[in-house]
């Protein structure tokens, strides 16, 4: 009896122990709270974003947010913004895809909690529908803006539900808009097949085209999944059936490894639609490295769409692109006056400049809730793209027009139609065409 | 004996008086102590029972119970005072482990090979989506059960079919269903969000009282992500017990036999198929449940993420951690929470050019070849190996 | 009939059968080192893969087709013999799961190391024939040049396979140290020998399917090219029986036209779906394959 009595003590002292001390030890840890905003200090602001540094979507995408990162490194070598300097954390959530090739963890709700934990004062260009879309509720419960999403989706547009949540480039639906006046003038009359991905981006940009005043006599939606499994294989059937409708017209929703599928299938079949190609899927270097081998570029002649200046034009902010990327070495190490400057790296340049010329306009001092309001209530004209940047109180999207491209080589594009075309992000809104114009650099920024 | 006992008190009145000074210093409201009350009690029963050989050999199970309520103990409070992203990752790990014990119950005690857990977990995780977008209010509990019934199901279907193949043809139809199961949530894509996924309406979140432990000024990220790493926590340490019982139960010994020698099964009248499909369904089961608790965590699911490279990769961790052992699938759960740190951290100290191709590369390199290594020389893992270990060691003291 | 339909029919058919090929030489290739050496090998498409890149880097600049396809075709022999080596040999008599998840291991290696060295971005491989279908009065004609290569290519293969299993001495001899490896070595085989030999030829037929793969210019030469032909072959490989080299390629075949028409017919998500279906209705039938020599016990 006594035994078990004096053993039982000993248990008792040894469990108490363990758990006071580490209550005690956890109570001032956890206690920590912050009354200041998070991120913010007088002489630096943390930003943080998700983005597919490595895996199967990285190719291309990874160089956006380091283009913009370049931007960042360029304003902190001035002296940064009001005297803050902006420290930009990237965490790579490969996509949110797992799968070989991905050093960072496949989970974009993971790596965001991760973002929190540092904590940054608001993510800023995070890239993906699907990604950005499982993270809008975590953030908004948390109350961390969600800037500059990296897609085109008209998910980003909702101030009602998320009001820190805000898109950058023209959306998908805008671009189909665009797309179908085009479509409409050009080839009037001719049968248009519509190929497209299965998410957003290809019922997005459909809704588009038929909210523009076209409707496709066929629309075919692939699923990315699929893709993978079959090496696109899966859109010959697409492609023939397009073929056998006698579409002379394809509009093309498609990221680059289905733009290349569908163009290898047309070519095996000896099938020449017109392409009509999204600027998601279209550009030429990364379309045209598969078909290297056989000496010819299915996909010149091919109409896209851009919003931002192709590098072959006058506007003054191509040579400042390069002179920014060409000063970054840590990230871009073996860039020179040579180097192609890719739409990727035009991209990630495109929002860090508007990020920078916002921290601008908020001023010396500011919260949270005071930066989305200047965001609301700014027009950011003299940024990259060829259209102003404009948020309101009742529209998150961001950019809303561009101009149309023709594909020229297996490296260029060259505008067509000499105009620039604006929309807004109602479903069938008017197209209003602009003579081009481009805006210059501002002062501070040169 | 005499002198252990003295040993033992001494060491008791010393541990006491110093728990007693952190506690008066610590507890802030009468809450905190309460709390802390029930722990203790909780910690007693649980160390008592360990400690008591007698108890240990005449009542198994409920030195199991009292086991699984210490490691509990300890988790819940080592919660308290991690940060939000520590919790969320141990959380992930968690729900991992349950997936890894389920996979390698089938392995170890059935001995049937299952390349598509990743599968299972997707069931489950898109049951508690699915459910939660059509019915927002129904208690987790019941949420996690809809979870495991649906992989249950699932299980019993692929498991029936699977009861006649020996290992090569079962990998395979396995390794078809995981390759097949991306492809059919993209067929089903209204009521699963093809590629792009589900949210959850609502996130989960702590409760008031919990808040009022924590103090004012605990942010809702820290709170939140201790509840949902806790409930993990507490659903893991359950499934674990369920698992030991299981393990040493008369179903356990007549799967372990049909693994051995089915004809010896048989002439026991053990039930060839019954036991296999059996095993099928805890697997598939269990893996849903880890799914599902995925899908809390995260508060969405992605359906891209349960692929046939994650079927590989719970096979591997299974086999690294240990078939067949209880720990071992705790091992492989906290590898998978930390191996991108390990990885990265090893990067960054050896000078490879993290962004290059060789750095992203590392991890499936390493992984990949700790799998061949861990199979040529230590086929029974990390918990096997230690074990084998311990024997020797203790072999040489005996002797 | 439509004219529309019966040409979608025939179209179906022939591409079927271009891919259903390519899927029962990935199949025999399976039953080969599964017949030679009872092991499954899960590596069957990551070694042909690197045996490529290697036949690409040497001739990197000369990029002449067969130059390339030979010394690739040579570099899986060498890779197929140094596994069964170094890696295979103590294989031989463990449980079934080791060699499973050894191969797994191997060939998240392998794919890690060519990607590590070569990076994930495809290379367009020179493709011998030209991949543009022919036409028939203006309707194409799903055949091309490179299809009719490809077709031929895979039954010279499997006629060269199954004469020397069937008419060589070697062949026999490999037949023997599998079935009967004690009885083997005592009438003088070298069984060891004989099981390397068996890696050394699998591997060989599994590159000459990379290399025909890599020079589709729809995918070019990526480490991971060859993992959905490998999932198809492996299928069609259970399907047909792990050990009936007849049956692989039978049920590759099948397989690639039944896929064609589920894929035309139906939607792309659809094509795994059926294989899976295909896979458990055989399994079901027969679990040891339609054309399985042994019979399964009832249970």
């Amino acid at each position: 009896m006594k035994n078990i009595n004096t053993r039982r003590l000993a248990s008792v002292g040894a469990a108490f122990a363990l758990c006071a001390a580490l209550v005690a030890a956890g109570s001032s840890l956890a206690s920590a709270g912050a009354t200041k905003t998070p991120g913010l200090t007088s002489k630096q602001i943390t930003i943080g974003a998700t983005v597919p540094l490595t895996g199967i979507a990285s190719s291309g995408y990874n160089e956006v947010a380091k283009a913009a990162n370049a931007v960042f490194n360029y304003v902190n070598k001035k002296g940064g913004i009001n005297g803050r300097k902006i420290k930009y954390i990237l965490k790579d959530d490969c996509y949110g895809t797992p799968g070989f090739g991905c050093t960072g963890t496949p989970s974009t709700v993971t790596q965001t909690h991760a973002l929190l934990s540092v904590p940054v004062f608001a993510t800023v260009g995070s890239l993906g529908t699907p990604t950005q879309d499982s993270v809008r509720s975590l953030l908004k419960q948390n109350g961390v803006p969600q800037l500059f999403v990296n897609s085109g989706s008209r998910d980003w547009n909702n101030p009602t539900t998320y009001p820190g949540l805000y898109g950058w480039q023209t959306s998908y639906n805008e671009e189909g808009k665009i797309f179908a006046k085009y479509i409409n003038a050009t080839y009037s009359g001719a049968n248009v097949c519509f190929l497209g991905q299965g998410d957003d981006f290809g019922t997005d940009g459909l809704a588009g085209l038929v909210g523009g005043g076209l409707t496709p006599l066929d629309t075919q939606l692939y699923s990315v999944g699929a893709l993978v499994v079959s090496q696109g294989a899966s859109l010959a059937p697409y492609v023939a059936r397009f073929q056998s409708e006698k579409c002379t017209v394809v509009v093309l929703d498609t990221i680059p490894g289905a733009t290349d599928a569908a163009l290898g299938a047309a070519l095996k079949l000896g099938y020449t639609p017109h392409w009509v190609i999204s600027s998601v899927g279209s550009d030429p270097s990364t379309v045209y490295a598969p078909f290297a081998s056989l000496g010819f570029d299915p996909e010149v002649g091919a109409v896209s769409f851009s919003f931002l200046p192709v590098p072959g034009s006058t506007s003054p902010w191509i040579p400042w692109m390069r002179k920014v990327l060409t000063a970054d070495k840590a990230q871009f190490p073996t860039f020179t006056s040579a180097t192609t400057l890719d739409g990727n790296m035009e991209y990630g340049i495109g929002w860090g400049v508007a990020f920078v010329e916002a921290l601008k306009a908020a001023g010396k001092t500011f919260t949270r809730a005071s930066f989305l309001k200047t965001l609301d209530s700014t027009t950011f004209s003299q940024t990259p793209s060829l259209t102003p940047l404009r948020y309101t109180t009742q529209d998150h999207q961001g950019l809303n027009g561009g101009f149309l491209t023709s594909v020229t080589s297996a490296t260029a594009v060259a505008p067509i139609t000499g105009k620039i075309y604006t929309t807004d992000s109602t479903p069938s809104g008017p197209v209003v065409s602009a003579k081009k114009t481009s805006s210059g650099i501002p002062s501070w920024l040169k | 004996m005499r002198r252990l006992t003295d040993k033992r008190l001494a060491l008791t009145a010393t541990c006491l008086i110093v728990g007693v000074i952190i506690i008066a210093l610590s507890a802030t409201t009468v809450r905190v102590g309460a709390v802390l009350a029930l722990m203790l009690v909780v910690g007693i029963a649980g160390i008592s029972t360990v400690t008591t050989k007698r108890l240990r050999k005449a009542h198994p199970v409920l030195t199991r119970a009292a086991v699984t309520l210490l490691v509990l103990d300890a988790s819940l409070f080592a919660t308290y005072f991690f940060s939000s992203i520590t919790n969320f990752n141990l959380a992930i790990g968690a729900a991992m482990s349950i997936v890894l014990l389920g996979l390698s119950f089938l392995t170890g005690a059935s001995g049937q090979i299952s390349l598509g857990n990743s599968a299972f977990m997707g069931v489950g995780a898109l049951a508690v989506a699915i459910w939660a977008n059509h019915h927002a209010s129904t208690p987790i509990f019941v949420t996690l059960i809809i979870a495991i019934a649906s992989g249950a199901v699932v299980g019993l279907l692929l498991g029936l079919p699977a009861t006649r193949l020996r290992g090569p043809y079962l990998a395979g139809m396995t390794l078809a269903f995981a390759v097949a199961f991306p492809s059919i949530v993209n067929s089903f894509s209204s009521w699963t969000g093809g590629d792009a996924g589900l949210q959850l309406p609502t996130a989960v979140s702590a409760p008031r009282w919990l808040s009022s432990i924590f103090g004012s000024h605990a942010s809702l990220l820290t709170l939140n992500t201790v509840w949902i790493t806790d409930i993990t926590i507490v659903v893991t340490g359950v499934a674990f017990f369920f698992m030991a019982n299981l393990f040493a139960s008369r179903t356990g010994r007549a799967m372990r036999l049909v693994r051995d020698n089915d004809v010896a099964a048989e002439l026991a009248g053990v039930s060839l198929p019954r036991a296999r499909v059996i095993a099928f369904m805890v697997s598939s089961g269990y893996a849903a449940l880890g799914g599902a608790l995925w899908t809390l965590i995260n508060n969405s699911v992605s359906p891209p993420t349960y692929s046939l490279a994650l079927s590989i990769t719970i096979l591997s961790l299974v086999v690294i951690g240990g078939i067949g052992t209880l720990p071992g699938a705790l091992i492989g759960g906290v590898i998978y929470a930390y191996s991108t740190n390990v990885i990265s951290w090893f990067t960054a100290h050896t000078g490879i050019n993290s962004q290059g191709n060789l750095a992203s590369q590392l991890p499936g390199i390493i992984f990949g070849g700790l799998l061949i290594v861990t199979m040529l020389f230590a086929p029974m893992g990390i918990v096997g190996a230690a074990r084998r270990l311990w024997a020797k060691r203790r072999l040489r003291t005996v002797a | 009939m439509d004219a529309f339909l019966t040409s979608r029919i025939i179209s179906d058919v022939l591409e079927g059968l271009t891919n259903g090929v390519i899927y029962g030489l990935v199949a025999l290739s399976l039953v080969l080192i599964w017949r030679s050496t009872g092991i499954l090998n899960f590596a069957q498409g990551a070694m042909p893969m690197f045996a490529t890149y290697i036949g690409m880097v040497v001739f990197a600049h000369k990029l002449n087709f067969w130059f390339l396809a030979a010394i690739a075709i040579v570099a899986g022999f060498a890779v197929g013999g140094i596994t069964e080596r170094v890696l295979v040999r103590h294989l031989y008599g463990k449980p079934e799961l080791n060699p499973i998840v050894v191969m797994v291991g191997f060939l998240i290696v392998l794919e890690g190391v060519a990607a590590a060295i070569w990076s994930t971005t495809p290379r367009g491989l020179p493709s011998p024939f030209s991949p543009i279908d022919w036409h028939l009065g203006g309707q194409p004609f799903a055949l091309s040049p490179f299809a009719v290569y490809e077709i031929v290519t895979a039954l010279i293969v499997m006629t060269l396979v199954a004469c020397l299993f069937r008419f060589t001495k070697l062949g026999l001899q490999l037949r023997a140290s599998a079935i009967a490896p004690e009885v083997s070595r005592l009438l003088g085989v070298r069984v060891g020998r004989m099981l390397t030999l068996g890696w050394i030829l699998a591997t060989g037929v599994g590159t000459i399917v990379a290399v025909l793969v890599s020079s589709n210019f729809f995918t070019g030469l990526t480490p991971q090219v060859m993992d959905g032909i490998f999932a198809f072959g492996f299928i069609a490989a259970a399907v047909g029986g792990l050990d009936s080299p007849v049956g692989a390629i039978v049920a590759g075949v099948s397989m690639g036209i039944i896929l064609q028409f589920v894929g035309d017919f139906l939607n792309s998500n659809a094509i795994i779906v059926t294989a899976l279906i295909i896979l458990i209705i055989s399994l079901m039938i027969r679990p040891n394959g339609l054309f399985a020599k042994s019979t399964a016990r009832r249970v």
